[in-house]
C-alpha cells in the first residue's frame, strides 16, 4: 500500500493528479519550470487548499492541517530562522512538540553529526555558506522524527560538483534514517542520481512515473522525450571487455567505448547535446569518434538537431545556432562527431 | 559636487534646520523660571497627565494594532483595501476635524447612551486617551505591517510544518521577526500621542489640573503670550522626545541578534 497517495488533485495548473509514493521510497518530482511541482509538494505539506484527496498511510488528511501532518520540508530558499542560531533552529520543531530536554539535545546532536556541521552550532544563518544553509535546514526538517521530507530543489544553491556529492550523502541519509522522500528537481540526471523513482510533470500533468533508467530507455510519450532531451537509444549486440578498464560496445558497425563496471550492457543512452558535431577531423585520440554524413536539419529556436548517418545508424546531435552557421552544415556533408564518454547512461 | 557630497549636505541641513529650531528657544530661556516652572505643581501634573495618557493610548493602539496588521499583511479577505485606505484617515483629516467628529459621534444618540451607561468621555481624562488612541492607531497599524511585510510568509509555513500552530508560529517567528518594527512603531505612536493636541482639546478641553496635557499647557502659556513659560515647557517635551528615541536607539542595538 502506497504510504502517501494523491488522488485527483486540482490547484492552479495541477489538473487530476494521481501519484502514489511508497514507504521509504525516494521520488523525484522532475518537469519544467511552471509544471506544478512545488505546488505539488505545498500540498503533500498542507500549506495550501486543493481539491482531491490525500491520503497518509491509507488515512484522509485532506482536513489535517500542516502542523499536524508530521511532514518535514525543505524549501528552495531554506527559509532559515534568523534570529535563531543553528542548534535552535533544528531544536525548533522539537521544542514546539515539547520533546523533554534530553530528547531534545540528543537529537540536535544526532543530526548536527550526521550532516557534519557540529562545528556551526553557535552560528546564526547570515553567517553560513549555502552548503552549510543546506544542512542545517535538512536537520531541522527532520528533526522532530518526521517520517516525510519534502525537498524543493535541494542543490539549487550549490556548484555542479558540490551537488553531486550533496545528492550522494542526502540520499544515503535518507535510506539511514527510513525516511519517504519527495524531491523536487529540474535536473534529470541529478535526479537519476538520487531518486528511486521519477515522475515526470508536464503543465500540471503526470506524464510518467518509472523508475530512472525506464524513463531514460522508455520514455511514455513525446513529451517525456523530448523533456529528456531526445536522447539515442542504442540496443548493444556485443560486449567486449577490453584490458584497460574499458568495455567496448558493439551496435551493428558501430563501436563505442565505455568504463567497464564489471557488468555487461544492453542499451546505451546518448543525449544529442552530448555528441560533439565537427565538419573538420579533430584532433586528439579517435575513442567514440565516428564519421557520417547529415541526413536532417531540425531548426529550432536558439538551436539546431541535425541527424547523422553514422555507420547505417541515424544519431541525433544539438548545436546552436551560431555552431551550426559556422559550420554551413547542409543535408549530405560529411561531419566527424565525438560522443562524450562521461556523460553516457546505460541500462545492464 | 558628487552625488555623496551633495546628499550628505542636504542630511546636514535637516539637523540645522531642527537643532536651529530648538536651539532658537534659548533666546528666551530663563534658568530662574525653568527651574520655578518645572517643580510647579501644574507643570508636573501636566507631564505626568501626558506621559500616562500617551502610555495608555500606546498599548490599547497596540493591542488592536499588531493583530489587525498581521490581518491585513498575511490575509487576502473582503474588505482588505476598504481597511487598509481608511487607516490612514487620522492623517488626512486634521486633527481638530477628527476631534469633532469625535465630540459629534458622542452627541448622537449612540454617544450619549454610550457615555450615560459607559464612560465619560468627553472633558475627561478619559477623552485624552480617546483622542490620543485614535489619531495614533491608523499609523500604529501602518508601521507594524510595514515591518510584517518585510518577513516572508515562508518562515510561518516552515513553523507549520515543523508542528507549531499558526498562533505559536505568529509568537515564536512573525513576532520575535518584527520585533524592532514594533518597537520602533510602538515609540513613534507614543510620540504621536504625547504630542497630540488637535483632538484632545476638541474632545477633553484645556482644564488646568484636570485635562491640561503638556501640549495644551504650551498653547495655553502661548495665548496668555507667556513666552518664556512657553519656551520652558517645549524644551521639557523636547527632552522627553528626544530621552526616549536615543533610549530605543540603544536598546534595539543591543537586542540585535548578533
Amino acid at each position: 500500500m502506497p504510504f502517501i497517495e494523491l488522488k485527483n488533485i486540482q490547484k492552479y495548473v495541477l489538473k487530476d493528479i494521481n501519484l502514489a509514493i511508497y514507504d521509504r521510497e525516494i521520488l523525484a518530482l522532475v518537469g519544467p519550470n511552471g509544471s506544478g511541482k512545488t505546488t505539488i509538494l505545498n500540498i503533500i505539506a498542507g500549506l495550501t487548499g486543493y481539491r482531491g484527496d490525500v491520503f497518509f498511510d491509507g488515512k484522509n488528511v485532506n482536513k489535517i492541517p500542516a502542523h499536524k501532518r508530521g511532514v518535514g520540508y525543505l524549501l528552495q530558499d531554506l527559509a532559515l530562522f534568523p534570529h535563531l542560531d543553528v542548534v535552535s533552529n533544528i531544536a525548533y520543531g522539537l521544542k514546539i512538540r515539547h520533546y523533554p530536554e534530553m530528547i531534545i539535545k540528543n537529537r540536535v546532536e544526532e543530526l548536527m553529526d550526521a550532516l557534519h556541521i557540529t562545528r556551526l552550532k553557535g552560528n546564526y544563518p547570515q553567517q553560513l555558506s549555502g552548503g552549510e544553509k543546506q544542512r542545517v535546514a535538512i536537520a531541522r526538517a527532520i528533526a522532530p522524527f518526521q517520517k516525510v521530507l519534502l525537498l524543493d530543489e535541494p542543490t539549487s544553491s550549490l556548484d555542479a560538483q558540490t551537488a553531486k556529492y550533496f545528492r550522494i550523502e542526502l540520499k544515503t541519509l535518507l535510506k539511514r534514517l527510513e525516511i519517504t522522500a519527495i524531491i523536487v528537481m529540474h535536473d534529470l540526471l541529478g535526479a537519476e542520481e538520487i531518486a528511486d523513482r521519477i515522475a515526470i510533470l508536464h503543465k500540471g500533468r503526470i506524464e510518467q512515473v518509472s523508475k530512472p533508467e525506464d524513463i531514460l530507455f522508455h520514455p511514455g510519450s513525446d513529451r517525456v522525450s523530448e523533456f529528456i532531451g531526445m536522447p539515442n537509444i542504442i540496443h548493444c549486440d556485443r560486449c567486449r571487455v577490453l584490458s584497460t578498464g574499458l568495455i567496448e560496445v558493439t551496435s551493428g558497425d558501430l563501436a563505442i567505448v565505455l568504463p567497464y563496471e564489471g557488468t555487461k550492457i544492453s542499451k546505451i543512452a546518448i543525449s544529442p547535446h552530448d555528441i560533439y558535431i565537427s565538419d573538420t577531423e579533430p584532433p586528439g585520440p579517435a575513442l567514440n569518434r565516428f564519421k557520417g554524413v547529415v541526413t536532417e536539419v531540425i531548426p529550432l529556436r536558439s538551436l539546431v538537431r541535425v541527424k547523422v548517418n553514422v555507420l547505417g545508424r541515424e544519431l541525433l546531435t544539438e548545436l546552436s545556432g551560431e555552431m551550426f552557421d559556422e559550420m554551413n552544415l547542409s543535408v549530405g556533408k560529411e561531419v566527424f562527431i565525438i560522443i562524450k564518454l562521461r556523460r553516457l547512461r546505460y541500462a545492464e | 559636487m558628487t552625488l555623496k557630497r551633495i546628499s550628505i549636505l542636504l542630511s546636514f541641513s535637516v539637523f540645522i534646520l531642527y537643532g536651529g529650531l530648538i536651539l532658537s528657544l534659548f533666546y528666551f530661556y530663563n534658568g530662574q523660571l525653568f527651574l520655578e516652572t518645572i517643580k510647579s505643581e501644574r507643570t508636573l501634573f501636566s507631564i505626568r497627565l501626558s506621559l500616562i495618557t500617551a502610555t495608555i493610548a500606546t498599548i490599547a493602539s497596540l493591542i488592536i494594532a499588531i493583530p489587525s496588521a498581521y490581518a491585513l499583511s498575511r490575509f487576502r479577505f473582503p474588505g482588505h483595501g476598504l481597511i487598509d485606505t481608511i487607516l490612514e484617515l487620522p492623517m488626512i483629516i486634521s486633527p481638530v476635524a477628527l476631534g469633532a467628529t469625535i465630540l459629534i459621534f458622542f452627541n448622537n444618540p449612540f454617544g450619549i447612551l454610550l457615555q450615560e451607561r459607559g464612560v465619560q468621555f468627553v472633558f475627561t481624562v478619559y477623552g485624552i486617551v480617546l483622542a490620543q488612541f485614535i489619531t495614533t492607531l491608523g499609523i500604529a497599524i501602518r508601521l507594524i505591517k510595514a515591518a510584517m511585510d518585510e518577513i516572508p510568509v515562508r518562515y510561518e509555513e516552515v513553523a507549520r510544518t515543523l508542528g507549531a500552530t499558526p498562533v505559536k508560529a505568529f509568537f515564536t517567528i512573525t513576532m520575535p521577526l518584527s520585533k524592532k518594527g514594533i518597537l520602533a512603531a510602538s515609540i513613534l505612536t507614543w510620540a504621536k500621542a504625547l504630542g497630540e493636541f488637535g483632538a484632545t482639546i476638541t474632545i477633553a478641553g484645556s482644564m488646568a489640573m484636570k485635562t491640561e496635557t503638556i501640549p495644551i499647557a504650551i498653547f495655553m502659556r502661548l495665548a496668555n503670550a507667556d513666552i518664556e513659560g512657553t519656551v520652558v515647557l517645549v524644551l521639557i517635551l523636547v527632552f522627553i522626545g528626544l530621552s526616549v528615541l536615543y533610549g530605543v536607539r540603544l536598546l534595539t542595538r543591543r537586542t540585535s541578534p548578533q
